[in-house]
């Protein structure tokens, strides 16, 4: 299963690269796992008997999976199962083919994106990873019964390298697990960043906080336009007083807001252009053309209720109840 | 498709009931006028709710009989342009500019009533 180019996030880049794995980050994971030259030496010698056995542990390896009910759902066809050994092997030959470089890590990166794309559980990834180590064993200690001190260190070489694997396919499951959330929480984020509030009959509010680029300017105008004709909206005060800098785009998808509002029949007024804003807007020479802009939240809310032909009126201090209990 | 031009005491409704071609749309603005015309009409409501799409041709006809009508002394509401559609015209640039919009029939005709009101022709006549 080839690692499609849409599923990266820009093709230009490597998977090492997206995730930040350099030839100084991988060197260092084998440092860690005291991998060294003498082990890629051990594995090497043993690539010859690799060739021999590979097949065997192979058939073991997919007796044990399609035992398991869970596994089987990945393997629903005779030819992918075909496919996917072929892979395997491939795979578990590499193991023993030295030069264990980005280009290797590359490799591994691929393999578990694509076992996380189809959703294979890492405990199931881990398993086999276990499996392989034990069913392998038997066939290192075969190779030289002379001396199973050195056997028992080539198999150890194998462990650091399968382990080096594993880290980096946990990698992998992290940092796809982790730009999944960042998706779901900037959307949700969105959402409630644009409400769309009724404040009177026929008037509505719309508190813009934070940057507006041009999938939120969108959104922010559907969210309106529905609005409009679900409450029947005539006025609308869009408030920017959050919004920390406007630029012509900016002021571009305000003018193609209120324009979408008008053709709905409603009026819209701008408010909280705070003196900065006014500042750089005509250094600028931005121009928002027709539209009705006001300073703060006040007066757009009140020149929005005389558009509507509201009046409101004070109707005695504030804590006139209490001073005459008092009396 | 016909487009019906219903006369409603000093205004007029032209109904739009389903898609229309250009050759539908021209033909409905020769009426337009004519009926405005023969009818003394002081303003005309498009109403345009059933249409799904909003090309550059209907937008263009439609600020046409907007700017003949004025000629002739009547104003046009253009009502029930669905979000979808004002949002896809305003991606176009189709902003009808110098016409009135609202959101539907009855707030068309409110919208021209007072329109005519601020104009002092509000009692006049009829």
């Amino acid at each position: 299963m080839p690692l499609s180019s849409t599923h990266l996030p820009d093709k230009f880049l490597t998977l090492a690269e997206i995730m930040n794995i350099s030839e100084q980050e991988l060197e260092k994971r084998k440092e860690f796992l005291q991998f060294g030259p003498e082990d890629e030496e051990r594995l090497r010698r043993l690539a010859s008997h690799a060739e021999g056995y590979a097949e065997e542990v192979i058939e073991s390896f997919y007796e044990h999976l399609l035992s398991i009910d869970e596994m089987k759902v990945f393997f629903a066809d005779n030819d992918l199962l075909t496919r996917v050994k072929a892979r395997q092997k491939a795979y578990f030959l590499r193991l023993t083919q030295g030069s264990y470089d980005i280009e290797y890590a590359e490799e591994r990166l691929k393999i578990g994106a694509t076992h996380e794309r189809i959703n294979l559980p890492v405990k199931f990834y881990l398993s086999m990873y276990s499996f392989y180590l034990r069913a392998v064993w038997k066939h290192i200690f075969e190779t030289d019964k002379e001396h199973p001190d050195e056997t028992m260190m080539t198999f150890f070489s194998l462990m650091k390298l399968i382990f080096l694997d594993i880290s980096l396919t946990i990698d992998t499951y992290i940092d796809s697990r982790e730009q999944t959330i960042k998706a779901l929480q900037q959307e949700v984020i969105r959402e409630l960043s644009t409400p769309v509030l009724p404040f009177r009959e026929g008037m509505l509010l719309l508190p813009i906080i934070g940057q507006i680029d041009s999938p939120r300017a969108r959104q922010l105008t559907e969210h309106l336009l529905m609005a409009i004709r679900a409450n029947r909206a005539k006025v609308i005060v869009i408030d920017i007083t959050g919004v920390a800098t406007v630029d012509s785009r900016v002021a571009n998808h305000l003018v193609q807001t209120v324009d979408a509002a008008r053709l709905m029949g409603a009026k819209v007024v701008i408010s909280g252009i705070s003196p900065e804003i006014a500042l750089t807007m005509v250094t600028l020479g931005i121009d928002l053309g027709p539209v009705y802009t006001v300073g703060d939240l006040q007066n757009g809310i009140e020149h929005a209720e005389k558009l509507l032909g509201y009046r409101v009126e004070k109707i005695g201090e504030a804590g006139a109840g209490n001073n005459g209990e008092r009396m | 498709m016909e487009v019906p031009i219903l006369k409603q005491g000093d205004y007029l409704i032209a109904s739009i009931q389903g898609a229309l071609a250009d050759s539908d749309l021209t033909r409905l603005q020769e009426n337009l006028v004519r009926t405005v015309r023969r009818h003394r009409s002081k303003g005309v409501v498009i109403d345009v709710t059933v249409l799904d799409v909003m090309d550059s041709f209907a937008a263009r006809i439609l600020r046409s009989i907007t700017m003949m009508t004025r000629l002739m002394g009547a104003k046009v509401a253009i009502v029930g342009i669905q979000p979808e559609i004002a949002f896809s015209m305003v991606q176009l640039g189709l902003k009808l500019d110098g016409t009135m919009t609202s959101l539907d029939l009855e707030d068309g005709i409110a919208m021209l009533k007072a329109a005519d009101k601020e104009d002092g022709f509000g009692n006049h006549g009829r």
